[in-house]
């Protein structure tokens, strides 16, 4: 038998001498549990709180009819993983099942604190013409494309409100740089209400870093602020991707990137992929790219809806198994990376490694159940519309409203966060209680997107079956599990990912 | 299980003992993105389920779509005797986790989403 030592409890579980079993006159009572098929010889049970174990095809059948047998030397191993792990248990109610139901909270515990994130688009408008982008206005009418002052107030007045200690405050545009007088008067202000309402806040930019000054890395050094910028690959790609007019945007980012980190440390900026259909045909260079640059991550985000997937199916199925190839070889590289001696770790295996080896949640929004939109995220338009995700702000720029919660200046913290609005949607953001992802081994690794099925089904609560968002996920997660168990020196190399140590 | 099948459509007569409507429905929802699937009550005992190809009805391989229907109602028969099985545990499980509010110091990121921050630098 094979398995996965999946649990970081494993080895320290209360645990009973093997007689204590052979000696119970009903061997065990199942407890909930998942499976799945990961290769022609190999299933994968997943049980409540997310704990994995890799067992041979047909396993899960026999534990299922009472056939695994302590008074087995074969099966005695087996027997004792799924007692240590929480499949099965030796009376009806688990003697554990309050360390079941701490970890269960603590899975769900991102929801102790509600919403965190507050994004604010400070302006629409931007310097770059970039293909894929349908939002950005290349415009300099101010007026127009800023977020005004009373906008901002009313934003930080709802962000104060917030019950979450701790928030994060995240500037995005079109080119947040562009309105960096509104960015200086959004921090001023945050700080002096912050203190007033004794909250600890994250300042983020998401910036393209063409219009860097040494003034504003001044500001960003003074008052903590972290820098997220894009970087989609080599220039090739970077500039074909973000074309610029009269300039290569590939250079001035790999320029302000450096600037940056000389000042700020390398911690205090990141960089994110945008993956286009270009990117899909290069994922070692993107990946040498980020290594060149000094990277220690790299985030291969899925492709994002609105550049790639449509209503119609077969084009999505297509897309979505061109990113996975893509995925899959970039991942390759990135191994072979770790095997070499240079650490570099993926995000988004990451975020899902996380959750499956270790008890704690990931404050990831778009893999998380009850979903993260309004829970975790809320985004104020530079027009003062408050969305419940940066998607549906995107949705809402093709006229699409569903996911506007209210205005800022309009309506009270009460009518956004606990209006009618998202008590429809919390029915739909639960992917427990989703069709296809109710039996899904894979639902506690996984998340809810009601967004993505409307933009991409017309549906909130969506057909997993077509969904490229399920197709993607159920793969990468089915890939990821499989790499560990069948490569051992893999495996230590995502656990490193999940604590940074090489 | 009786089997009827022509190039466009496969028709299979199920046992409703063995495989209730509940186990069904869940498994052929899974067929649901390439094939129209219909599921009737042929008799007290007996669902009689169909499967018509949305698309590329000539390219499809009957006989493996059948191989791996049966394995797919056995695994969801599976499932749902799990489901049943422990419904109250889980329910119990869940009540137990959230009846006392008490708010858990759990490791609490530096930043909201620590995407794409350096993993050596940034505690996530
Ligand atoms: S979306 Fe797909 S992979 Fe994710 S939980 Fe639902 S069924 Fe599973």
């Amino acid at each position: 038998m094979i398995t996965v030592d999946s649990s970081p409890y494993s080895n320290s579980r209360k645990f009973k001498e093997f007689s204590h079993y052979i000696a119970s006159p009903q061997r065990y009572y199942l407890l909930p549990f998942k499976f799945h098929r990961l290769s022609p010889g190999k299933e994968v049970i997943v049980n409540e709180i997310g704990d994995l174990l890799v067992i041979p095809m047909g396993t899960t059948g026999r534990i299922v009819a009472g056939e695994i047998n302590p008074d087995n030397i074969s099966d005695q191993e087996l027997f004792a993983d799924l007692i240590a792990n929480f499949f099965i248990s030796v009376t009806p109610l688990p003697e554990l099942i309050e360390v079941l139901a701490t970890r269960y909270r603590t899975k769900k515990s991102f929801l102790d604190y509600f919403t965190s994130l507050h994004i604010f688009v400070i302006s629409l408008r931007c310097e770059h013409t970039c293909h894929y982008c349908q939002v950005s206005r290349v415009t300099s009418d101010k007026n127009k494309y800023d977020m005004k002052r009373f906008h901002i107030d009313a934003g930080i007045a709802i962000m104060m409100k917030s019950p979450n200690p701790h928030v994060t405050m995240e500037f995005q545009g079109g080119e947040a740089l562009l309105a960096f007088e509104s960015i200086v008067y959004a921090v001023e202000k945050t700080k002096i209400e912050a203190e007033k309402h004794n909250k600890k806040v994250t300042y983020v930019i998401c910036t393209n870093l063409a219009l860097l000054t040494d003034e504003m890395i001044q500001f960003f050094f003074n008052n903590g602020i972290l820098i997220s910028t894009s970087l989609d690959g080599p220039a090739f790609i970077h500039n074909r991707n973000r074309h610029k007019p009269h300039a290569s945007s590939h250079q001035l980012v790999v320029e302000g990137i450096e600037r940056c980190r000389q000042r700020l440390g390398e911690e205090g900026i990141s960089a994110l992929v945008t993956t286009t259909a270009l990117s899909l045909e290069h994922p070692e260079e993107i990946v040498d790219e980020y290594v060149r640059l000094g990277f220690h991550n790299i985030f291969l985000r899925p492709i994002s809806p609105y550049g790639f997937a449509t209503r119609s199916t077969d084009k999505n199925k297509y897309e979505t198994a061109r990113f996975l190839d893509f995925y899959k070889k970039a991942l390759a590289r990135i191994i072979q990376y770790n095997l070499d001696g240079y650490f570099i770790r993926e995000d988004y295996a990451s975020i899902i490694l996380k959750k499956m080896l270790t008890p704690f949640p990931v404050g990831y929004v778009d893999l998380q159940s009850p979903a993260g939109l309004v829970n975790n995220v809320v985004v104020f338009n530079y027009d003062g519309a408050i969305y419940a995700s940066d998607e549906a702000r995107m949705l809402a720029e093709m006229n699409d409203l569903t996911f506007k919660l209210g205005t800022l200046g309009e309506d009270t913290y009460e009518e956004i966060f606990y209006g009618n609005k998202v008590s429809t949607l919390s029915e739909v953001m639960i992917n427990e209680a989703l069709p296809g992802c109710s039996e899904c081994a894979f639902q506690s690794y996984c998340g809810a997107d009601p967004v993505f099925n409307h933009t991409t089904q017309g549906d909130l609560v969506g057909h997993r079956p077509t969904s490229a968002f399920c197709e993607r996920n159920m793969e990468i997660i089915r890939y990821l599990i499989l790499t560990m168990d069948e490569d051992k020196k893999k495996e230590k190399i995502f656990r490193s990912w999940i604590t940074g140590k090489s | 299980m009786e089997v009827l099948q022509n190039d466009k459509i496969l028709k299979v007569a199920i046992d409703a003992e063995i495989y209730p409507e509940v186990v069904l429905l869940k498994c052929l929802y899974w067929y649901s993105n390439t094939f129209e699937v219909d599921v009737r009550k042929s008799s007290t005992s007996q669902y009689e389920i169909s499967l018509k190809a949305i698309r590329h009805p000539d390219k499809v391989d009957w006989a493996i779509i059948l191989l791996k229907l049966k394995q797919d109602l056995i695994d969801f028969k599976l499932r749902q005797h799990i489901t049943d099985e422990t419904k109250t545990i889980r329910e119990l499980i869940i009540a137990k986790a959230f009846i006392y509010y008490d708010q858990q110091e759990g490791p609490v990121s530096e930043i909201t989403d620590p995407v794409g921050f350096n993993p050596q630098s940034v505690k996530v």
